[in-house]
């Protein structure tokens, strides 16, 4: 490789760098007292004690580019405070930290008593590497797909309504209620339901709506935003945007997204920021929607229908970034007639290890098993035959981590518990047939 | 009915999204140029979701077609 072109590489790096660099990122590459505190609060560290797994160790990679580039006295003496010229062999060893072992969960950050935001200096690498062609191809393929999907909605419109006719007629079986709609490109509705590509966050939800009275309609698009994993802004804006611009197309009050962790972190908090602004509508995760509905009494639910002890795993993005601890909690105590905790749980629960986009990349299989290995001890010691989580990426990692680690556990959705309970109820209240004559 | 010569097939029943378009990524890697996977699945989400994908690493999707529930489709590998 010429020198000319591994210097448009660094360049590109250190120009990403530059993009994201605001007041939080400059705080959190000024500030650590290397006290090594984080280390345990890694699931990685703790699952695989290595010193390369220490997230201030991870997060040293960037700051010694860093301090090269700002620090004053890392531009003079750059021996002097750890300050580096960023290589090309340092980018590509980057890409192990940054998108394999740091799942950007932010417990280290919660933990450390500066409360310095390693995932944000990960997220940062990532942002370094994307630029420069060093991010899992898997990732950027995700990304692009999604973003070419809304580009093209309207050649996805025919069939996407083939697929919804289909699902609600599922749904009405299910259910045993042949008035249950599935509506789409609704009006007016109060709520924009945005599922995964997957029927199985778009069927409960809708047995859910429709016991619930609710006044939804369902997205053309998936929730997943992969761009976010890739600490690129302008992919994961022009996936954001679909939903964005749909929900203001169509007038609603509130956009719902399913059980996943990282597409409510990305339009809860990410997106406003992306878009310079409020929305003109709420955005919850249906763990909200469902506490409501339960603290309302819109919803029946026999608990007896998920008679096994019930554990929870709470997904980082949902609990430890967005607080929603108590709202899950709600719903599982209506739901299930034994309700365990893990421990430690809420803020204070491992990362399954799966996420930061993780689970999508074939290639680091090994890596996120051996990452889930504290998890994997946290679900032994509940002692719960049933996982309950709120999160896609951690269901797909723990039911890896169930098959891997021999743990004999069923991992299911939380939605999932919801409509057992909710037809169970049904069924009990349901007005037997009059005998035929 | 084509009479596209299949290559290769997948079995993608069962699996949820977006492990049907990862797998197929793999896959797409262990055929020449020219040569075509044939693949089955029954997340419903394929059906946007691979020609999405088709469309942005530039493959050709052959055929994809939805029957009783499990969606059929062919790729052409073009790179």
């Amino acid at each position: 490789m010429s020198e000319t072109v591994r210097t448009e590489t660094i360049n590109t790096a250190l120009g990403a760098l530059e993009r994201v660099l605001d007041r939080r990122l400059v705080a959190a590459l000024e500030v650590c007292a290397r006290c090594g505190i984080c280390a345990e609060a890694c699931h990685v560290y703790a699952s695989d004690p290595r010193p390369e797994h220490v997230p201030a160790a991870r997060a040293e990679r960037v700051r010694a580019v860093y301090r090269r580039q700002h620090d004053p006295l890392g531009k003079l003496f750059p021996w002097l405070v750890g300050a580096k010229d960023l290589t090309e062999p340092d980018l590509d060893a980057l890409a192990e930290p940054a998108f394999a072992s740091c799942t950007l969960c932010r417990r280290c950050t919660i933990n450390c008593p500066f409360g310095v935001d390693t995932a944000l200096i990960m997220r940062a690498a990532r942002a370094m590497l994307t630029a420069t062609d060093r991010a899992p191809e898997m990732l950027v393929m995700l990304a692009d797909a999604a973003i070419a999907r809304g580009e093209h909605a309207e050649e996805f419109r025919e069939i996407y309504r083939e697929i919804v006719a289909g699902l609600e007629h599922e749904a009405q079986e299910r259910l045993g209620d042949p008035t249950l709609r599935i509506p789409l490109d609704q009006q007016g509705a109060e709520i924009l339901y945005v599922g995964l590509s997957g029927a199985h966050t778009i069927l409960p939800a809708a047995i859910i709506f429709h016991e619930a009275n609710a006044s939804w309609t369902l997205s053309m698009f998936e929730a997943s935003n992969y761009g976010l994993f890739l600490g690129d802004p302008a992919r994961a804006k022009a996936i954001a945007r679909r939903i964005v611009d749909e929900a203001v197309r169509l007038g609603v009050k509130e956009v719902v997204l399913t059980e996943c962790g990282h597409a409510y972190a990305a339009l809860r908090w990410e997106a406003p920021n992306w878009f310079g602004g409020e929305f003109p509508f709420k955005v919850r995760s249906i763990v909200e929607v469902l506490a409501d509905y339960v603290r309302d009494g819109r919803l029946a639910l026999d608990p007896t229908a998920n008679p096994e002890p019930v554990t929870y795993h709470d997904s980082c993005n949902l609990a430890r970034n967005g607080g929603l601890i108590e709202a899950p909690r709600i719903v599982l105590r209506a739901a299930v007639q034994n309700f365990v905790e893990m421990n430690p749980h809420g803020k204070e629960n491992f990362c399954c290890g799966g996420g930061g986009g993780l689970v999508a990349i074939p290639e680091w299989f090994e890596t996120r098993m051996r990452a889930g290995r504290k998890k994997a001890e946290q679900i032994r010691a509940a002692g719960a035959p049933v996982v309950a989580t709120s999160c896609e990426n951690c269901n797909l990692q723990l039911t890896d981590l169930n098959g891997y680690y021999d743990l004999n556990v069923q991992v299911v959705g939380l939605m999932e518990l919801v409509v057992n309970a909710l037809l169970k109820a049904r069924r009990r209240h349901a007005v037997p047939l009059p005998e035929a004559a | 009915m084509d009479a596209v010569q299949v290559n290769k097939t997948l079995d993608l029943k069962g699996l949820l999204c977006p492990i049907p378009v990862v797998k197929m990524a793999q896959a797409i890697k262990t055929v020449a140029v020219g040569e075509v996977i044939e693949a089955t699945a029954t997340d419903p989400g394929v059906m946007a979701d691979i020609p999405a994908w088709c469309r942005t690493t530039g493959q050709e999707l052959v055929r994809i077609t939805r029957e009783n529930g499990v969606i059929s489709f062919a790729v052409r590998r073009v790179k």
